[in-house]
């Protein structure tokens, strides 16, 4: 079932970034967006958040035209964790992901017994329990990290919107962070687009990418079509000849990973 | 998580016994000593006149002013601080209350030229204008500049404006009733009529009721635009909301008794950190009930210190509260937030 479909979609901030994307994900499907720093990939990514407004084109979520979804009924369809840091204050971990119960709580935002439920599983899930209790400006980058990720899976979303989720995190974090995407995607049929920089690990995690640069989508496929020296060459500019090697490392590192 | 209900409990029922304590407290302080007995006397009705007067027609009407103008200050400050996303926000040192202080000043001037009184609405009417036209400038600064210390250092600017033009209009116009005029510009509970108590109340109980009830999506913001849009927030709705509300709050203060400097500010920081949280569940009783107690007792000092000379409330308020907020600004700073 397809979740995201967009058509001809145009995003910028007022002047065009990327133009004319076509794509869509499905149920429990994966989906990398790669490219240059730059490229576009963020503004993808909120443009379907509605952080931004589109230029042109249509996206649809869930087979309806976006904008005629409401707020509270798209939260309740699409949950995200972005780039950019939260500073709640005095407010434990706990308290954090529980603001992703925000569509399904009464007036004043009182939790249920089944809401306090839902937070622990999805604590439980990304493996914070050790910090659940904890003030959230006290703790790691990495545990951050998780409880912002159990923060979208508390809001129970059928697709999950995520930028970099594995940046600045050091290498167990990432995998930790990978297995429990791969896992929600598998077993909860939750339909994931993430951007991510670490190429390496694309293979290991995505059903398919979509490479981006100058200012359009490059190809969309299978990591294995994407990953060709040739490919990686012209996205990301890099001397001819040197992609090849390059692939054959990455396709390497990726087979090695526990994911 | 029953234990942190129960620490709430706690410390709501504390704070509501001091404000107690402390309201009978100041019937009994000033000029004339009046006891306990005294004071329940009276307000039954079956005590010394002249005392009973004093109780009834001065004291009381201005105990309860600063009970009520105290909180709805405070929460004001807690709203603007949502809004800023920021503790370091308030409607004093943005210059929001000396905006509506001009405006109002400027009324009350013209009004009494013409041979006219304001009335209490229109003086609460004028200070919301007020509030809003300093809201809509510090708003336009606050796109260009993104330093929350230097925004402050702005409205701190812009309160200095506004107070500077309403000393030239008190200058300039001459009439016996511009003495009181100038004692307001101050800030000041004296002279506080049941008449103000009575509007003041009806609009921040009304207020307070908005403001709570949108504890929910005020919380969701605290995580962030973005996330709060994500979570099915319509953002653009409750910026405004919280405009109107801490405007509405800070010009009732204003119209009443002048700009109080610092309450808004340092009072919710103080509640947080008594109660531990930034609910705003919370957080909007805390602060309603902190700002109550605070500015009671800064009026007690007041009125009692010098008496019978009386000193401005904003005096005392910014001796016991600007350290409060020199604190915020240096350990903003050390935790690395100096650029929010």
């Amino acid at each position: 079932m397809e979740q995201i479909k967009a058509s001809s979609l145009t995003v910028g901030y007022g002047n065009p970034i990327i133009s004319d994307a076509t794509f869509q994900l499905d149920a429990g499907e994966i989906i990398a967006l790669i490219g240059p720093n730059g490229a576009g990939k963020s503004t993808i990514l909120k443009t379907i958040t509605r952080q931004l407004k589109k230029i042109s084109g249509n996206v649809a979520i869930a087979g309806k035209d976006a904008n005629g979804i409401s707020e509270n009924e798209l939260a309740k369809k699409l949950s995200m964790v972005m780039t950019e840091r939260v500073h709640p204050e005095l407010m434990t971990c706990f308290e954090v992901v529980a603001t992703g119960r925000y569509p399904y709580t009464g007036r004043l935002g009182l939790l249920t017994a089944e809401d306090r439920k839902k937070v622990s599983d999805a604590i439980s899930l990304v493996g914070a329990e050790d910090v659940s209790g904890k003030d959230f400006m006290k703790i790691s980058d990495g545990q951050r990290q998780r409880v912002m990720l159990a923060r979208a899976i508390a809001q129970e979303p059928d697709i999950m919107i995520l930028d970099e989720p594995t940046s600045f995190l050091d290498i167990q974090y990432k995998i930790d962070i990978l297995s429990v995407i791969r896992k929600l995607a598998k077993e909860q049929n939750i339909a994931v687009l993430m951007s991510i920089h670490e190429l390496e690990f694309v293979p290991a995690i995505a059903d398919k990418v979509i490479g981006i640069c100058d200012g359009r989508i490059f190809k969309i496929g299978t990591p294995t079509e994407i990953f060709t020296g040739e490919n990686l060459e012209s996205m990301y500019r890099m001397n001819p000849g040197t992609g090849e090697n390059l692939v054959q490392g990455l396709l390497a590192y990726s087979k090695s990973l526990p994911l | 998580m029953d234990n942190k209900k129960r620490y709430y409990v706690i410390k709501f029922l504390v704070m509501t016994i001091l404000l107690l304590a402390i309201f009978v407290l100041s019937i009994g302080m000033g000029s004339a000593e009046i006891g306990v007995s005294q004071i329940i006397k009276s307000l039954f009705n079956s005590g010394d006149d002249y005392l009973a007067k004093i109780i009834i027609s001065i004291r009381l009407p201005r105990i309860l002013a600063a009970v009520i103008l105290g909180g709805a200050l405070s929460i004001s400050g807690f709203l603007l601080q949502v809004f800023f996303g920021n503790p370091i926000a308030g409607p004093y040192v943005l210059g929001i209350s000396s905006g509506a202080k001009l405006v109002v000043a400027l009324a009350m001037v013209y009004l009494l030229g013409q041979g006219m009184v304001i009335s209490s609405f229109g003086m609460v009417l004028c200070a919301f204008v007020g509030s809003l036209l300093s809201m809509a400038f510090v708003m336009l600064l606050a796109g260009k500049v993104r330093n929350m210390s230097l925004l402050v250092v702005c409205g701190v600017m812009i309160g200095y404006i506004c107070s500077a033009i309403t000393e030239f209009i008190i200058a300039f116009a001459d009439d016996t009733n511009i003495v009181n005029l100038h004692n307001w510009s101050l800030g000041s509970f004296s002279g506080i009529s049941w008449e103000h108590v009575g509007i003041s109340t009806i609009i921040i109980v009304i207020a307070i009721f908005f403001s709570f009830f949108m504890s929910k999506p005020i919380g969701a913001y605290q995580l962030g635009e973005n996330y709060a849009r994500n979570m099915g927030v319509n953002i653009k709705a409750l910026r405004i909301v919280l405009i109107m509300l801490s405007s509405i709050l800070s010009a009732t203060v204003t119209a009443f008794a002048g700009p109080i400097s610092f309450v808004g500010i340092a009072v919710p920081h103080i509640m947080r950190s008594i109660m531990r949280t930034s609910k705003p569940i919370v957080m909007i009783p805390a602060c309603f009930l902190g700002g109550a107690v605070i500015t009671l007792v800064c009026d007690g000092i007041a009125r009692t210190a010098f008496a019978p000379t009386e000193l401005s409330i904003s005096a005392v308020t910014a001796i016991l509260l600007a350290p409060v907020v020199i604190y915020l600004l240096v350990k903003r700073k050390e935790a690395g937030h100096g650029t929010n």
